[in-house]
């Protein structure tokens, strides 16, 4: 009896939570599995044709899809080469002995808060190629030369999606590089100046080293995250103009929704699936390595 | 000397950070006042007359209060039905043997794993199926699942390290499981679930791609999917698109304002134990 209650009190509590995450999660992903191997319009109950892997050869094809690809590197090259630093430096500022620090802290995460759309939105007004700020910035400076149609010009749209992705993420990831470095001991500081060491080289040789768990969880939330870049792309460009800002994710949302190619669309996910979890397992064995 | 140039180099570098981070938001909040002419000629200047009327025509045509409002129902019950379910399985994973359970705790890190738009189209088909477009429990189902696998995984993490000793004197003493689980571990486990829930109205406050898959009534619209219509809606005058944008943000500054600390901690403890 007793036995069985204690059964019962497994099952209850469990139930929701499992029935929420297999109905929502598992069980769509699987069917986003199948759906990848048919042709489908979308419209519920009209028939769905199994093509087997015609889907995925027409998605492998397809120069847009290896376009997205492309700019999702770009969002990782941004993410190592522009937000690390920027999101360490950030840091240090936040944890050296400047007076007002809290607030530098509190104004850097701001933009977090925001929800992207909101700020997707607001940067499209500044980056507006008649009125937006942006260029006005540059007419005052005198740089006439460099104002641009910028979310329209493509090869400098999706670079200026990173930024305003950078913008916005700078805030959070120095967060992150901040608790690494107040981590760091005193004394070790102390030692260092002691024998010498100071300025830029107590950087190099001390706090760099001493964050490398820092510098993991950025890696791995940069990686995943960029491949899952949607919602300020969506704001921003949609995509366009003519698939040349297309991320994985838009791409398949656009596949679906705008052109009714649901079977494309699945095989994008299924495609994206797997090189998500691919790229995380690789970089877990890799960080587990060097520990 | 040198020790005083170099502290007036990080105080510029910090100023101009602060700078270009507050930046938008004041033009933006500038340009909610101003009249079309005065953002044409300069998104930069002070408003020559003050336009308050954009925030009457934001609050009359563009559902925006509405939507700011069904953000913030959507977001606060997913985020309370996130925390209720997930400690309910977690004390289950975390405190009880059975066969399966590795099994279901790598489903829920799995759950982590999948990215969310692999999932659009069947969620998509399955609405139709249960009549769940335009509805608001569905959506709040969605946003809870979607939240719940990370607040599992926490949960669980966090529980594991609450020692035994406290549950075996609780039961000596009489407690059943639903008593242990709310009178004791519950507490014991406020900062983890108080990260969660910050992580988790925060993502349901600002989801999009739910919102533009599921919703196409104007009346239920979430501040994110609402947004997007701003953008088409206002063609001819800019004024009360900013007012839009700024009433939508309203809520979040406005609590960040005041939980800021609560909240940097709450979106640190989530980067690293994710």
């Amino acid at each position: 009896m007793k036995k069985f209650k204690s059964k019962m009190i497994i099952i209850c509590f469990l139930m929701p939570a499992l029935f929420l995450l297999v109905a929502f999660i598992l069980y769509p992903v699987c069917n986003t599995m199948y759906l990848s191997l048919c042709k489908w319009n979308g419209i519920y109950g009209s028939p769905v044709e199994f093509v087997a892997f015609k889907n995925y050869i027409q998605v492998l094809k397809d120069n847009f899809f290896w376009k997205s690809l492309l700019n999702s590197i770009f969002f990782m090259i941004g993410g190592f080469f522009i937000l690390m630093p920027l999101s360490f430096g950030l840091a240090l500022i936040i944890t050296s002995k400047l007076k007002g620090k809290k607030f530098f802290k509190t104004a850097y995460f701001m933009p977090m808060m925001l929800s992207t759309t909101a700020v997707g939105l607001m940067w499209v007004y500044l980056l507006n190629p008649s009125y937006g700020a942006v260029n006005q910035f540059l007419e005052t400076l005198g740089l006439e030369g460099y104002m641009h149609d910028w979310l329209s010009t493509p090869g400098l749209n999706i670079w200026c999606v990173i930024l305003v992705n950078e913008w916005m993420a700078a805030g959070y990831n120095m967060l992150i590089f901040a608790a690494g470095l107040v981590s760091i001991p005193n004394e070790i500081y102390e030692a260092a100046e002691i024998d010498g060491c100071t300025g830029w080289k107590k950087i190099k040789h001390i706090s760099i080293p001493l964050c490398k768990d820092s510098f993991k969880i950025f890696s791995v939330l940069c990686i995943t995250g960029c491949l899952r870049t949607f919602d300020l792309i969506w704001a921003m460009t949609k995509g366009g103009p003519n698939h040349t800002s297309e991320v994985p994710a838009s791409l398949l949302y656009n596949e679906a929704f705008s052109y009714k190619a649901f079977g494309k669309s699945s095989a994008i996910g299924v495609l994206l699936l797997i090189i998500g979890i691919t790229l995380s397992l690789i970089l877990n064995r890799k960080l587990k390595k060097e520990d | 000397m040198k020790i005083r140039l170099k502290k007036i180099m990080l105080y510029l570098i910090a100023f101009f950070w602060a700078g270009v981070t507050l930046f938008p938001l004041i033009i933006t909040l500038l340009c909610s006042v101003k009249d079309n002419t005065g953002i044409l000629q300069g998104m930069f200047s002070l408003p020559n007359k003050i336009m308050w009327s954009n925030y009457t025509r934001a609050f009359e045509s563009a559902h925006v209060i509405q939507a700011v409002g069904n953000s913030l129902f959507f977001a606060l019950t997913s985020t309370a039905l996130t925390i209720l379910i997930g400690i309910l399985a977690s004390y289950i994973l975390s405190r009880k043997n059975f066969k399966g359970r590795n099994f279901i705790y790598t489903l829920f890190i799995i759950g982590i794993m999948v990215p969310i738009h692999c999932t659009i189209i069947p969620i998509s088909s399955m609405a139709t199926r249960v009549n769940g477009k335009n509805t608001s429990w569905f959506l709040i189902l969605v946003y809870t699942a979607f939240a719940l696998s990370q607040a599992v995984f926490l949960f669980t993490g966090y529980l594991n390290g609450v020692s035994r000793e406290l549950d075996e004197a609780a039961i000596i003493d009489g407690c059943n499981d639903f008593q242990l689980l709310f009178k004791i571990l519950f507490p014991v486990c406020l900062p983890i679930i108080s990260t969660e829930a910050i992580l988790a109205f925060i993502a349901g406050y600002g989801e999009l791609i739910f919102g533009m898959i599921l919703l196409s009534d104007p009346n239920k619209y979430t501040v994110a999917r609402a947004m997007l219509t701003f953008q088409g809606g206002y063609k001819i005058s800019l004024g009360p698109v900013f007012a839009c944008i700024i009433i939508a943000i309203v809520p979040m500054i406005t609590i960040y304002i005041l939980f800021h600390e609560k909240v940097q901690d709450g979106m640190l403890n989530g980067a690293i134990k994710g």
